[in-house]
Order: C-alpha cells, then structure tokens, then sequence
C-alpha cells in the first residue's frame, strides 16, 4: 500500500475509533426510492440469472453470461452449453417468495481463485512485475470462499487495519529486505483484491434485475454493488446498510455520468486532432470503452490551434507526425466504412465511402475526470512502461528507502503536489483507478462475442502485456475455474452442505445482533477483530430461529418504512397510499409483540408518535394510537430468551395476531 | 393592497401574451409569497412525471406537486421563455416581469472590453467580502437602468431572499452555517465511512430551506424564494431517465416540505406558493449530445485565424489556471493569425460568449479597425515600395475620412454623456464623505444597504469615466491621424487602435466581407495605382462558412452532421419603429421576420440576403417550402385558423399572441417571438431612474447597446458550443420546445383550482 493512502488509513482509523467510542458511530440513513420502475434493463440478453435452492429456505442466485464461454468450451451445468456463471450470491429467502424478508448474504466471485504459494512468494519480490504461468489451476480442490460476506462488512475493515497497523509498526522499523519485500507483498495483495472487486461490480452492473424472485432486485444488486465499491475504501464497512443501497444507486449514475462526459471528450478530441472516434461495444456494454483510429492518406489537418495539451491529454504521441502512420509502412490499416452522413460504420459494413483506418488506441470512458488510454498500438510497452515506473517509485520511497509520512512529510507534500497539476494537465495519476479499468476491460474481452477476431485479439495480446501484479492469473484460465467453481458451489447448496452451515452461521449472528445498540455491535465487532476470528456471538440452534428471523426481518423492513416517511416530515398520505402505511403500522405492532428489545421498541414508538404528528389522515392517526398504546403496555408479557433472542407471551402472540 | 398590486404586476408581467388570461389575476386573500425557483427544470419532463402513479406507493411519481398544484392548485401547461432559453435573460424577465435587459450569460462592452459576468458568484462573494460590491452584475445593471426586481416592492427586513443570479447582498450566517456543517462532525463521520460526504451545494439548499422555513414561521416575512440550480446542473451531466427522476423527487420533497411548513404558519391561508423555471432541457435518453468548437473554427484558416476571447477557459478541467475562480477573460489564440500573431491577449478580434450551450453570442472587432490596423502594420515596414506605401496611405485616409463623421458624432454624444456624469460623481462623492463621517456599522447597517450601492455605483462610474475616455482618445487619435506617405510609420499602434476593444458594431456587409489579414501577396495595386481593395485583402464571409460545417466524428446516426442550425441578426432599421431580423441557416434557406409599430408580426422566406457597402439590402423573395430557418412551413403542429393556407397566414401580419397560439407546439415553439425578444433594439427597454439627467439616461442605453453582440448563432438539435466543460446531458440556449417550455405553477391563497392550458409566455 502506498504510504500517502497508509497515513490516511491511519488517521481516519483513529477518527472513527474515537468517534465509534463516542458513540456517534451511526451512518445517516437515507430513504432509498426504488428506482426499478425506470431502470433500464442493460444487457439482459447477454446476462441472465439462474436460481438454485439452497436447502429449502434459500436460494444461490447465479450471473451468467449467454454464449461467452464458446471459446473456452464450458458448460455450466443446467445452465445452457457455452455460457458462464459469473457471479454467485447467497439469497436467503426462509423459505417463501415474499421479498419483505430476504436477505442478500454472500457473495462469490467465480472466476476468483486464491493464488498458488508460488505466486505468492513471487509477489513479494520488490521490483518483480511479470505474472508467470496462467494462474491456478487448484479451482477444482477448493471450496470456493466467498468474496464478500454482507452480513459482516466490518471485518474486513478492522482486518485491514490491522494489517496496516502490524506492517507500520512490525515490519516498517525492521531492516530494509524485510519492509521492502512486506510493502511489496500487502501492495501486490491490495490491487489482486481491487481487480477482482472491480471484476465483480462490473459483472453486476451488467446484470438485469427483477422483483419477481428470477434474479435479484435492483435494490439488492445496489446494496451489493455498493458494498463492494465500499470494500475499496478502507472504512466503507462502517457503513450503514440503507446507505450503502443509496450508494450503489448513486454510484451507477455516477458511473454514468462520468462516462458520457469522457465519450464527449474524447469525441472532441478527435474532432480537434483530425482522428476518427469509435464507441467499442464489448461484451455487450457499448458505453465504457472507445478507439481512435487515424485516417490514413488524409491530409494533416490545418487546426490554428495548439494541439500539445491534446495530445497530452490523449497520452499519445502526435500520429502525424509518426513516418509509420504517415508512410502507410510499419502499422496495417483496417477498411473501414462511413456513411453518408460520414459516420463511421462498424467494421465488417460498407457504406458510401471507404477508407483505410490505423488503429491508435483503445480508452476507457470509467476513469474518472478523463478517458485512460488503455492499449496503445503503436508503443505496446507505453503503458506498461508508466505503471512499472509508479510502481517502482512507490517502491523504492516507502519499500526501500522508507521514506515515512511522519519525517519525511515534505516529500509526499511535493509528490502530492506533482500529482495534481500532472492531473490537471490530463496525466491519469490514480493507479487505483487505473487498475480498475485495466480490470474491467480484461474480463470484457474474455466474455466479448461480437467484436471483430482480428482486433479483440490485437487489443488482448496488448492488454496482456499491461499486467503487473504476480498475482494476477490469465482471463481464459479464470473463466475455466468459474465452471468448476460454480459446479462446487452447487454440490455444497445441498441441505446438509456448507452453504447451508454458511445461511445457518449467519442467521445465528443476525439474531443475537437484533435489537442490540450500537455500541454493543461495535464492542462483539471489535472482539472478533481482536480475537482473530475466533469470538462469535451466535443465538443457540432452535426450531424457531427461522420464525424469528422472519418476526425480525419483518419488523425492521417495515420500521424502515416507517422511517423513511417520518424522516421526511410531510404527510405520509401524499407520497404512499395510506392502506400501505396503515398495514406497516399494523406489522410494526403486531411484530413488536414478539419482541422485547426496549431500543427497537422506542424506536417503533417515536417512529408512530411522529407519523401520527405529520398525517392528516383520521384513519391512521388512530392506527398509530393504538399501536402506539399496544407497545407502551407492560413489556413482562414478553419473555427473553436467556442465549439471546426473544419470544411473546402467548396472550400477547394471540393479542397481535387479531 | 400593496400585495395584490404585487401579484397582479408579477401575473401580468410573467403574461405579457397570455391567451386565456384568467377573469382576476388579483388575490384578494394573498398576503404573503413564496417562490421556488428551479433552474432549468423543463416542463414536458415535469408534467408527465406528475401525471404517472408509481406502482410501487399508489401515487403520482411526483405526489407533491400533484397534491399541490395538480389538484390543489393551476398548472400552466404552455408556458415559455421569452427569448432565448438561457439562466441570465430568462431570470432577469421572470425577475422584473420586463423585457429581457440581459440578453446573455455573459456581455461584453464593445469599446472597453468590461465583462458582465452574470453567473459567476466567486468575484461577487469576495468583492462583497471587501465592501466594493453589494449586489450580483444583474442586479447591478438593472438598478442601472432602473428597473426593480420583484423583491424590491416588500421592505428588505420582510424579505428572505436566497442565493441567486439577481440576488442583493450576501448573507454571510448562510455561509458560516453552510461551513460548520461542511465540517461538523456530523458530516465527518459519514465522509470518512463512505467518501461520500454531502456537497458543498447540498449542505448549501439544506441551510437556504432551514432559513426558508424558519422565515415562514415569521409572520413578518412576506416575500420568500428558495433558488435551485441542481435540476439543471444534472440536466447537463445526463440524460439518464432514473437520475433525473430521482432529482425530480428530491424536488417534490422540499416542495412538500415548503408547503406544509406554509400550511403550519401564521399566514397558511395567505400564502400563495408559486414554482417557476427559467428554462427547458433537451434531454433524451440515449442521446448524447455533442459539442462543436467555435474557437477552433475561429482559430483556423479557414475561419479568420482569429484570437479569440471567452470567459472562460476551454477545457478548464486540465488547466491549472483554470483553477482561478475569478477568472473573468480566456484567450483561445490563434497559431496561424495572419496580422496579429502573439497579440491575442492584446487584440483578440472575435469575442464569443459560449455559456448558452445551444446558441452563442459573437461579437466581431469592427472590419475597419482591422482594415486600419493591418494598413498601419504595412506602413510601418520600412521595405514597402514608395507607390504601395502612397497607395496605402490614401487609402487608410479615405478608411478614416468615411468614419470621420460617425465617430465624431459618436465621440462628441459619449464626451457629453461623460461629462453629465462628473457633476453626478461629485455630488455622490460629497454623500458618501458625509456618510463616512458615520460610524462604519451605523452606515452600513441599513437595511438596503444604500450606503454601499451608492459606494459601488460611484466606483463603477470612476472607472467607466476612465474606460471611455480611454477609448474617446483613441478614436480622436484615429481622427486626427494623418498617413505619411512617404515614410515608414513609426507610431505605436496600440496609440491609435485600442487594446481589448471592438470599436463600434459590424454591418451585415462587414461580416459578409470580413478582413482577416493581408491578401495573401500583401497590397496589391490595381492599374490605376491606387490600392486594390478586393486583393489586398483576405476575407471571410462567415454566413456560409457556418452553414458548410460538417463535423468528421459524428457517431450518433440520430444527430445531424452539421452542428449549426442557423445565425441571426438584426438587419438595419428602415423606420424607427419597424424593425427586421434575418435568418441565415443556407444562401438558399433564409428567413426575415418583420415587427411593425404596433407589435405585429410577419415572416417572409428570401435567399441571398446581402448588404452592399452603401447599406442597400438586397435579397430574392421565395416561396415558403420546407426546409427555411425554424421550420415552421412543415411543422405538423403549426396551428393556424381553419381554411387558412400556410404560406399565406405566415407571410401575414399577427400578433404576438396569434403567433403563440399557432406555433407553440411546434419544434421551435415560440422561436418567432423569441428572435424579436433577443434581437431588438435594446435602449427602449430601459427607462431609467426617476428624475434621471437625460444625458445619463443616453448614457445608460448607450452602454447597453455596446454589449449587443454582432451575430447570434443557433446550434442543430442535441449539439451545442461549450468548450469549457461538457454537457453530454441535456442543453439549451435556443428556440427548441423542449428547451424553451418552462414550469409554472400556482397554489394557496385562493388560486383557481385547475389546470390551464393557457398559452402563456413570459
């Protein structure tokens, strides 16, 4: 890890324990809106998901991509020949087909396989940056880990820390060798992870969604995108389930946004400079990616403008002023097509006007501010070069010299500095984005199917020689692993199998969890943390605990409701039909029955209280009343269990079950 | 009844052309307003969102504005802006219910090059900061021209006004509570969690609605507006269908807010609530809409190899001077200028205002300065033949003699004006020293400030005072310049040719005879040895140079490749009332619409309109077919009186409001209007302060006229001209229906419960 990003992990470390210890550890809930009615359904005949039961009471709601593993000769299963399953995710439904209490709980990469020791050792070797060999092929002996487990996004973020904090005060005062090889090692591990994160959102931001149970839901693919981009910054397990749904939503139309900005840029950078601008579609998304392709025979173009932070921007060099491009010798040009209109026709179409196009670059449009050239055709060791030269850097300042935030300050002040007007001068300086992109567009040309042979080839085998990290595997062999990975996972759905030890792990620990406060999660999080794994707050197995969750689940969508129009503070009967509330509010009352947890049971009652303050509504100002008085009763009618959990009196089950 | 007199001037002004005007504008029960001022919000979008229910609650995807105004209230269906659908006019006409004094986001002087940066808050915060200003430019120049803002008819302390473009003073407790929540530690943790902390302007429109609310609770409030820039700052960035919806949301909540924080005040049944916006947006999901570059164009050879002046910088976010927030003038130099090369910072010759996305303002420097300044440049070279150098001598006299008149008029009228103003700057300066004789907090504690706008004003004469005489010396220096023929001119130039200034305006002839540079064999004499005119120069008639541009990268099928729509000016006045505007989109394609005395309308189809350099216009009538400038002839929803044949009822005289009621619902909705809005001779249009010296009342119209650009050009469908940043979203700026269609609605304090489908226009 790079030592400015090590410093801030550090510092906001040390904020948040503080402030955690304050208890101010609550993250702002937002009111998340479904937004499914005018989602666009991307890609949905290219991706589809295919639902598995697990046991009887969940399901493994698998991502596959139609047709792209003709290449590399799969068959998933009872999926179709060809295609391959993607991602996997741990849906627990408990049983029914009422989305009100389910659950995303896990997720799993399938083309992820953990790196052999051998390239592990590799990776710890300063200064090596090649991948050898296509990457593991022990998919097959593994149980595929998953991901991201969502019931617990926090552990990661206290694992990380401390790593961080064992490296700063282990390794880094230790002898250079060490540090050196212990930078290399936790750096090459950090991006290994990131590309594989990147990997996942990517494959989920193409994946269609629905609300009929067939595939996940748009608030759920959100969340889950949400936490994965979350895992990337080193505190974003801390926050807060609703947030992370609005982050998710937030982030794809950020995603978006930025990507039309830099198709504009570099659309009118190619108008400037006399190119030619193509949007790539790769496996079926048609907005991430662009070329640029110079016009061969035709005539530089007399602009009157200085076209030096053009270029510098499009970090290529002038192709006018190349003799390979201009001598029509050296770079083979492809036929290409305009319309007569002049547009450029995909390749392979013939229009009213052919001409020869060279290829320049491939982009892609996700990086943020401006389009990162990704391939170069004609300098194939151009990016590869720049990568190798900031790794290097970072390498020697904080590996080998150990250059350090605390004494050396200056340096990193000058080397921030340096960043912001090379990237204010169009340099693509985050090489977490970076990498990011490179990741996205590696796993697209494995699955694409409609690009031209010729080129997807040429943009690959340059792509290839972008790599890096030792750790990395090659795309074909991933995909291979996915199959064997998914058939694994299938075994294990099985009602005795681990996923079903998984779901019941899980469901354990969301019980106990209920209706504690914070600073009690906080506490059994930091416990686990500093017990390495080993402390687990788990309710006992019962023959009910599927009930309560279902009480639980319930309650707390429905409180969630509630919220969402209290927080808003105008007349809930304008915004939602009033029969809606009126049967939240009956939930809330009817499930708070079954549970004797005196913060949820304020909570519910300051939520009432003020939803019968803002409505107009006779109706259900009443209902807020009454539920309001049925909670405020004596809460001995409800009896709590002595290993967590709790359960009604019978005549109150009775009482709210009217 | 100072209220009703108030809501019955802001209803009527806002309805100059209403057809339907309701029976009685007045409100007997309004007593208090409440406006929510939404940028760029486009009515077409909003509407429809309001009509369809969300099957995920059982109501309207908007429920508040549906509540509020849909069943509660009127929805003015068809209302439009007036002019061209830009933030600067379009405020300053829903503002002042006054013809449009600001015809663009950002004006130039023409003689002094004083730039009128109407949405720039930066200088404006960090002036006020200084006591050197009190109010935003617009409002500035309004005052000027003595035209009140709607704000003005309530005392200040019954006011709350929040942050806008026509905005007076600062409140500076806005800020500091916009700061501490900017670095509280409310917002720290969830920054720190997510990265994603809120935004500088939404902790800005959450402090502006707790103020709001607060002041709705007074009883002493009577005039509140809440401003909002988010809608339209969205609409640029996409034209995603799920995030505009999800800003509209946003929108319709505080709306509810608004209103039910009225409806819990001490004067709810008192209160009309009224949202209003500026403008439409043309998005379309699944269009991208692309940029054309006007300073490349400029910049090139084949446009001039101009220097080229913006306000600001093209591509600003890879610049580190970009950075600069007061930045006021960006150069766009050409590398290839004939004459001017490493001068662009002292004569950039074309002026651009780009911040109108779909349309953009030019002004050109005056074609004889150019013609005089290239003449000097070819006096001044010591191995210029003696015939050539006679040649040019005479002929720069006889550039000099044919202005001589003009400018001595012109000189004389603007001295005189210059020197009304010094009595009035010493009667200011007297006022001012006598007020500083007050203790500072006593002097500037009022309420409205007068103190310091009086300070303001007096500056801004001082330095007008300056600027022209500046300019004054220059032309008088030109006047009283006498060519030696027979040696090297040996002068400055910058003596006799002021630096960042245009001079007076181009004639239609000047920009269809543009001179660019020497001819390309420099002067040239015909058999006569006098200067060959037609040679000696290189020209660009710019009409069909916009009309031929194609763009090479045009990957969107749906978009035309020709990124200009078409160019207008106001052509010469034959009489004084009478006025005419000419639009070019080809040679063959052109459109002249006519305004008479009494306000009516007409348009006739021509094709190769030209300007000789006598001023006679001549031009070829043609019949009216598709494919003419806005489209009208073939536009299906052109509506005109049964029985009535197009060609005929088009050539005819209407009135504005026949022309509303028949091309509202067509591509350019009220674009006919809008050309006579933008284009019109601008000095009837201000009225001047009460009592005002009539020689300052010149004055102030003069200075309007001077930020009249040469030429306004119109961009196709889904392109537009911004080189600053990108607007891949949606845009602007043009006669567009969806760009023009605007939002207005009302509600509370007796409104009509209704629907109008009023035809209405600002």
């Amino acid at each position: 890890m790079p030592e400015s990003a090590f410093m801030r992990v550090i510092f906001r470390l040390l904020l948040i324990f503080g402030i955690i210890a304050c208890g101010f550890s609550q993250a702002a809930d937002g009111t998340v809106q479904p937004l499914s009615q005018v989602a666009v359904q991307k890609n949905q005949f290219m991706y589809y998901w295919k639902a598995d039961p697990v046991g009887q009471t969940a399901q493994m709601v698998t991502l596959f991509c139609r047709n792209c593993g003709a290449a590399t000769d799969t068959n998933a299963g009872s999926a179709a020949p060809g295609d391959i399953p993607l991602i996997a995710v741990l849906r627990d439904t408990l049983g029914d087909e009422d989305p009100e209490n389910d659950r995303v709980l896990d997720v799993w990469l399938l083309n992820y396989a953990n790196p052999g020791i051998g390239k592990k050792l590799l990776s710890a070797v300063p200064f090596f940056y090649w991948h050898p060999g296509s990457g593991s092929k022990s998919a097959a002996a593994d149980y595929p880990k998953p991901l991201f487990d969502l019931t617990a996004p926090q552990h990661p973020v206290l694992t990380e820390a401390g790593r961080t904090l064992v490296q700063w005060t282990a390794f880094d005062p230790m002898m250079m060798p060490v540090r050196a090889t212990s930078r290399m090692y936790r750096a090459n591990a950090l991006d290994d992870e990131r590309l594989h994160l990147e990997t996942a959102i990517s494959y989920l931001r193409n994946a269609p969604v629905a609300d009929d149970g067939s595939a996940l839901t748009q608030t759920e693919v959100d969340t889950i995108v949400a936490r994965l981009e979350l895992r990337k910054k080193l505190l974003g397990g801390l926050v807060s389930e609703k947030q992370a749904a609005k982050i998710g939503a937030d982030s794809a139309f950020q995603e978006e946004r930025i990507c039309s900005r830099n198709w504009e840029i570099l659309r009118q950078c190619a108008e400037k400079t006399g190119l030619i601008f193509e949007q790539l579609k790769v496996a079926g998304d048609d907005g991430e990616y662009a070329m640029l392709w110079f016009p061969a025979g035709n005539p530089v173009p007399a602009g009157g403008t200085d076209l030096k932070p053009i270029w510098k921007l499009l970090n290529i060099r002038d192709p006018w002023a190349d003799a390979r491009l201009t001598s029509k010798v050296g770079l083979v040009p492809y036929a290409r097509s305009f319309d007569s209109g002049g547009s450029l026709l995909p390749l392979g179409e013939h229009g009213a006007r052919e001409q020869p196009l060279i290829p320049l670059g491939v982009y892609s449009l996700t990086y943020p501010k401006l389009p990162l050239l990704l391939v170069d055709f004609r300098d194939q060791i151009h990016i590869r070069r720049h990568e190798m030269t900031q790794r290097s850097i970072n390498e020697i300042t904080a590996g080998v010299i150990g250059i350090s935030h605390f004494t050396n300050w200056y340096y990193y002040v000058a080397a921030d500095l340096y960043d912001f007007v090379s990237g204010r001068h169009g340099a693509a300086m985050d090489q977490a984005e970076r990498l990011d992109a490179y990741s996205r567009l590696r796993v697209a040309l494995v699955l694409d199917q409609q690009m031209d042979a010729g080129l997807r080839k040429a943009i690959r085998t340059r792509l290839d020689g972008v790599s890096v990290n030792p750790l990395e595997a090659a795309p074909a062999r991933e995909m291979q692993n996915a199959q064997i990975r998914y058939e694994h996972l299938e075994e294990e759905s099985r009602a005795e199998g681990r996923l079903a030890v998984l779901l019941d792990q899980q469901r354990r620990a969301e019980i106990a969890a209920f209706g504690r406060s914070r600073a009690r999660l906080d506490l059994d999080v930091l416990l686990r943390a500093g017990t390495f794994g080993l402390y687990h707050d788990r309710a006992p197995r019962a023959a009910d605990n599927l009930k309560k969750l279902d009480t639980y689940r319930r309650l707390e969508y429905h409180l969630n409701f509630l919220d969402a129009l209290a927080e808003a503070g105008t007349q809930p009967e304008v915004g939602y039909d009033s029969g809606r509330i009126r049967a939240a509010v009956e939930q809330v009352s009817a499930s708070m029955a079954q549970v004797n947890s005196p913060a949820v049971r304020a909570h519910a009652i300051a939520t009432l209280e003020k939803i019968k303050s803002i409505s107009q509504s006779s109706d259900l100002q009443a209902d807020c009343s009454h539920a309001i008085a049925l909670l405020t009763q004596s809460p001995g009618k409800v009896r709590t269990m002595p290993n967590g959990g709790v359960v009604a009196d019978a005549a109150v089950a009775a009482q709210s079950g009217k | 009844m100072r209220f009703l007199r108030i809501i019955a001037a802001a209803v009527v002004c806002f309805a100059v052309a209403c057809a339907q005007q309701p029976s009685n504008p007045q409100l007997p029960g309004a007593k208090r307003l409440v406006i929510l001022k939404v940028d760029g919000l486009n009515a077409d979008l909003l509407y429809s969102n309001m009509r369809q229910i969300d099957a995920a609650t059982g109501k309207p995807r908007l429920p508040w504005f549906a509540h509020i105004f849909g069943d509660g209230g009127t929805v003015f269906e068809n209302f439009y802006t007036r002019g061209i659908s830009l933030s600067a006019p379009s405020w300053c006409m829903l503002d002042t219910g006054h013809h449009t004094l600001i015809r663009g986001n950002v004006e130039w002087d023409r003689y002094t090059g004083y730039v009128y940066d109407y949405l720039n808050f930066f200088p404006f915060y960090l002036d006020y900061a200084r006591s050197r200003e009190i109010d935003m430019p617009g409002v500035q120049v309004l005052d000027r021209a003595g035209i009140p803002l709607l704000i003005d008819s309530f005392p200040p302390d019954q006011t709350y006004q929040s942050f806008q473009l026509y905005q007076r003073g600062v409140r500076w407790s806005t800020l500091k509570n916009v700061l501490e929540r900017r670095f509280s530690a409310r917002v720290l943790v969830p920054m720190l969690e997510s990265g994603s902390a809120p935004s500088l302007d939404e902790l800005w429109a959450r402090q502006t609605e707790k103020e709001l609310l607060a002041g709705l609770a007074n009883s002493r409030i009577l005039y509140l507006d809440f401003f909002t820039g988010d809608i339209d700052h969205a609409g640029h960035a996409t034209s995603n269908a799920a995030e505009l919806l999800e800003k509209l949301r946003n929108l319709d909540a505080l709306a509810g807010r608004i209103w039910t924080a009225i409806q819990s005040s001490p004067l709810a049944s008192q209160t009309l609530f009224v949202v209003v916006s500026d403008h439409g947006m043309n998005n379309v999901p699944g269009i991208h809409n692309q940029g054309f570059n006007l300073p490349d164009l400029f910049n090139s050879t084949e446009g001039g190899a101009q220097h080229v002046l913006l306000n600001r910088h093209e591509l600003s976010d890879y610049k580190v001077r970009a950075l600069d927030p007061l930045v006021k003038r960006a150069y766009a130099p050409s590398t290839l200028s004939f004459y001017l090369s490493g001068q662009s910072k002292q004569y950039p010759t074309v002026w651009i205002d780009l911040d109108g996305n779909e349309r953009a303002s030019v002004s050109f420097r005056n074609n004889d300065l150019n013609k005089i300044h290239i003449l000097l440049l070819q006096l001044a070279n010591p191995d210029l033949k003696p015939e050539i150098r006679s040649a040019a001598a005479a002929y720069l006299m006889a550039t000099i003699d044919k202005h001589r008149s003009q400018w001595n008029t012109a000189s004389a009228e603007l001295s005189e004006e210059l020197h009304a103003l010094e009595p009035a700057i010493a009667q200011r300066k007297t006022i001012l020293e006598n007020q500083t004789k007050q203790p500072r907090e006593e002097r500037e504690s009022g309420q409205n400030k007068t103190f310091l706008r009086q300070a303001q004003q007096l500056t801004d004469w001082q330095r007008e005072r300056d600027t022209y005489t500046s300019y004054l010396a220059h032309v008088r220096a030109l006047l009283a310049f006498h060519p030696d023929p027979y040696r090297p001119f040996s002068g400055k130039i910058s003596d006799l040719i002021p630096e960042m200034s245009l001079g007076d305006p181009n004639t239609l002839y000047d920009l269809q005879n543009y001179i660019v540079g020497p001819g390309a064999s420099g002067i040239v004499l015909d058999s006569a040895g006098r200067l060959d005119e037609e040679r000696s120069f290189r020209r660009v008639n710019y009409f069909p140079l916009f009309a031929v541009q194609r763009v090479r990268n045009n990957p969107q099928p749906a978009l035309s490749p020709k990124p200009i729509d078409f160019t207008a000016l106001r052509l010469p006045a034959a009489g004084t009332a009478d006025q005419s505007y000419w639009l070019y989109a080809t040679d063959d394609d052109q459109l002249i619409i006519r305004t008479d005395a009494s306000g009516n309308i007409s348009a006739q189809p021509v094709s190769h309109l030209i300007q000789d350099a006598d001023g006679r216009i001549q031009f070829t009538p043609q019949p009216w077919r598709a494919g003419l400038p806005l489209h009208l002839f073939e536009d299906p929803e052109l509506k005109i009186p049964e029985n009535a044949d197009r060609a005929t009822w088009l050539s005819a005289p209407h009135s504005e409001r026949e022309w509303l009621q028949a091309t509202h619902l067509c591509a350019y909705s009220n674009g006919i209007i809008g050309i006579t809005e933008e284009l019109s001779p601008i000095a009837r249009y201000v009225p001047g302060t009460p009592g005002m010296n009539p020689l300052l009342l010149r004055y102030e119209r003069r200075r309007r006229e001077l930020v009249q650009p040469d030429l306004e050009i119109f961009a196709a469908d889904h392109w537009n001209f911004n080189v600053r940043n990108f607007n891949p979203g949606g845009n602007h700026g043009g006669f567009f229906r969806i760009s023009t269609h605007s939002v207005w609605m009302l509600a509370g304090a007796g409104v009509p419960t209704q629907a109008s489908r009023n035809h209405t226009t600002v």
